[in-house]
């Protein structure tokens, strides 16, 4: 299952958690899971929407707002 | 309780005051899953903490009593799983192996049993003696979640206990089903997970070289295991232990399928779902189901493309049903009386005095705050979106589009960010680690319609379109969005060739709206509005103002009149004068100067506000070419100065900025030509 979803993933494009588990018939925790475990092992890297990219941005106090951040958990091959 | 913070050398004799016969129960778990509350529960104070020998990783032991009889209990550290990634789970796994505990309970948590079951995967592997407490039964309740531990017991094969350590609820559950299996009264007989078929052959075929070679106390089809993970201490230990002629033949075939770990990840993880769809339950009503049954349209490539414009048509019919009447009223009633209440009241000073104040700061900043309100409903629109979780879903459609036309997936994030603004955009970018798509996404990054376009146009467009300025507004968002995918595509076949990579995302829950979090939201970037005006518009609509007025008090021979008299044939290829060239270039430091700059050049009066002004001085063809290459037009001065950063490149980012400027000239050319054609 691992391998199938990192084939999934290796195949390019943007993947959203839902969608992946019904590709691979799980459920989405599952995915998530694997997605942790395959971040562990150095397969993925976990990005942060909110980090020092924003540095001098009059808007920066905005993008750093609780409700952008805790919008979307994002991991990248 | 009282914790002693101990030596390694004081830890583990303290141990030996008990009974030499004492049970040993080991504590595992990963982190986060209720252990130490479970720890401390049961020591209390008969609890000492250190550090494992020779680690700086905490070691947590004590006794306790089980039914009239004292048992050594010790905290494991929290890990995910028993490979050698870190000294947590190289000590975790020796103390199992080595110390041989009389039970391992492994407590996990029932709410998260995708991830908890990892490590019970393995420590049902080695010989220990297991029991599963599932903990956190009432945070899984809470959610829903329903875990049969019957059904988990039979197919686990070890016993499963239900239990809320922070409630102490099930702990004496725990505990006689802790005896039971000491007094031999239970036996756990685990299902470990199985290594796939495809594997096996190479397992056994390792098996049988190690035989005879592996150290005390390590179990041989643990071991040939651990070689296929590829863990590094078991390695070790057996590139030392064996023959080197025999290591090289283990070597070899470990070469010949070092893709292996993952099979072996994968088969715990298949194992996993097993379990799962045996014992558990997730809720289907309520906040997921709905969040699956909103998905299917808001998430679906060509559906969700459809939903995305219907909404945004939904948030400008409403920000100008609501904004427009405020503006003209601000517009009408408070900055023209105002403007000729401050003329008044200037008479007697100096004519500059009086040009200064009245038209460069009045009708300069006075009119681009007159659209406040409208960027307060537009502002509160869209953080009601992003509140409610949609513009998660907004920015994964988008990208699946761009990604049909062969675009880089991780765009999505500049994407995210560009319709707020366009630096953070930019700087988004560094999430793509390919320089080709990186660069690409720069490139075309600008073109997402910034808040402070929208402003522009949310100002320009009702004064000339009225009712008609929803669907207007509308077509702009979507021209640029397809100026967006045309650019990229063109640009992708000539620099970024077909190189793919990925990026994953977890759609957040909907959530129903939080007032607070919507008002801070729209208060930030209100305030942040205001503070442009106030400082880098005021500059411009100052210096608009003053280069309007030398050397001679005459707008129509000033020193701007002049430089826009110079380069208004460009503008006149779209429909342009002087006045509304002049206005567009003054848009580089800060988009929003473009309103200030036509206060300035058309003033405002008693009589008549900006907007009656703009719509008698130019036709609907002219208008509409404006809004065209506003929206297209080069990015600001901010955004180009973090192009220049992110590319270390004037070239590239002068690449971007002419392309942005030959495309919005010809988009404004054709679309002036064309609405004159119509007769509009």
């Amino acid at each position: 299952m691992l391998e199938k979803l990192l084939a999934e993933i290796r195949s390019g494009g943007t993947f959203e958690t839902g969608v992946l588990a019904a590709r691979l018939g799980t459920t989405p925790a599952l995915v998530e899971a694997m997605l942790e475990h395959l971040q562990r092992i150095g397969h993925l890297r976990p990005y942060e929407t909110c980090n020092d990219a924003c540095g001098g941005c009059s808007l920066k106090s905005i993008c750093k707002s609780k409700a952008r951040t805790d919008a979307v958990r994002l991991w990248q091959i | 309780m009282s914790e002693r913070h101990e030596s390694p050398a004081s830890v583990l004799p303290s141990m030996a005051v008990l009974d030499a016969d004492a049970p040993v129960i080991a504590l595992a778990g990963q982190p986060n899953m209720g252990k130490s509350t479970l720890f401390n529960l049961l020591t209390g104070l008969n609890q000492h903490v250190g550090n494992w020998p020779g680690k700086t990783v905490e070691h947590r032991a004590g006794h306790f009593d089980l039914n009239g009889r004292k048992a050594r209990l010790v905290d494991l550290p929290g890990t995910y799983s028993l490979t050698a990634n870190s000294p947590e789970e190289v000590i975790a796994r020796e103390f199992i192996l080595r110390e041989k505990p009389s039970v391992v309970v492994a407590v996990v948590s029932a709410a998260t049993l995708e991830r908890s079951l990892y490590l019970v995967a393995e420590l049902s592997a080695l010989d220990a003696p297991l029991v599963v407490a599932l903990n956190m039964m009432d945070v899984a309740e809470q959610e829903g979640i329903q875990v049969d531990a019957h059904v988990l017991e039979a197919a686990l094969g070890v016993p499963v206990v239900p239990m809320t350590a922070s409630r102490a609820a099930g702990v004496r559950e725990l505990l006689k089903v802790v005896e039971n299996v000491l007094n031999g009264n239970q036996v756990p007989r685990p299902r470990p997970p199985e290594v796939r078929a495809d594997h096996r052959e190479v397992l056994e075929k390792i098996e049988a070289l190690i035989s005879e070679h592996v150290p005390a106390p390590y179990p041989q089809a643990w071991v040939a295991l651990k070689l296929l993970e590829g863990d590094a201490e078991v390695t070790r230990m057996m590139r030392e232990a064996l023959l080197p002629e025999t290591w090289e033949a283990v070597h070899e075939i470990l070469r010949a399928h070092d893709d292996a770990f993952l099979a072996v990840a994968s088969g715990r993880y298949e194992w996993i779902g097993r379990m799962l769809r045996a014992a558990m339950t997730r809720p289907k009503v309520g906040q997921i189901g709905l969040t699956e049954r909103l998905d299917r349209w808001a998430a679906h490539p060509l559906g969700g493309l459809f939903l995305l414009a219907g909404i945004l048509g939904l948030v400008f019919w409403l920000t100008f049903t609501l904004g427009t009447p405020l503006q003209d009223w601000l517009e009408g009633s408070v900055i023209a009386p105002l403007s000729g209440l401050v003329a008044g009241a200037l008479t007697g000073a100096p004519f500059w005095v009086q040009g200064l104040v009245v038209d460069g700061l009045i009708g300069g900043v006075g009119s681009v705050l007159t659209f406040l309100p409208i960027l307060v409903i537009f502002f509160a629109a869209f953080a009601l979106l992003e509140d409610v979780g949609y513009m998660a879903r907004a920015a994964y459609v988008m990208d699946n589009l761009m990604h049909l036309m062969g675009l880089h997936g991780k765009s999505f994030l500049p994407l995210f960010l560009g319709f707020g603004c366009n630096v953070p955009a930019v700087m988004g970018t560094r999430v793509i680690d390919s320089w080709p798509a990186r660069l690409l996404t720069i490139l075309i990054a600008p073109l997402v319609p910034c808040t402070a376009r929208m402003a522009v146009v949310a100002f320009i467009a009702p004064a000339f379109f009225g009712a008609n300025a929803v669907w207007v507004t509308w077509g702009m968002v979507l021209l640029s969005l397809l100026a967006l995918v045309v650019s990229g595509v063109a640009l992708n076949k000539v620099i970024f060739k077909g190189q793919r990579s990925a990026f994953i995302m977890e759609m957040p829950l909907y959530h129903i709206p939080n007032a607070r979090t919507i008002g801070l939201l729209v208060w930030q970037r209100s305030l942040a509005f205001v503070k442009k005006a106030g400082t880098a518009i005021l500059a411009m609509a100052m210096l608009v103002w003053v280069l309007s007025y030398l050397p001679n008090g005459d707008l129509n021979t000033s020193y701007l009149a002049r430089f826009g008299q110079f380069i208004e044939p460009v503008g006149r290829w779209m429909g342009f004068d002087w006045r509304l060239t002049v206005a567009l270039i003054t848009s580089f430091p800060a988009k929003e100067n473009v309103i200030a700059t036509l206060g300035v050049l058309f003033g405002s009066s008693p009589e008549a506000g900006l907007t009656e002004m703009l719509t008698a001085s130019f036709s609907t063809a002219t208008a509409l070419s404006f809004l065209v290459v506003t929206m297209l037009f080069i990015p600001c001065m901010a955004t180009v100065a973090v192009m220049k950063q992110e590319t270390n490149s004037w070239g590239w980012t002068l690449l971007s900025v002419g392309l942005l400027l030959v495309i919005s000239i010809a988009a404004g050319a054709a679309t002036y030509h064309l609405a004159v054609w119509m007769g509009l």
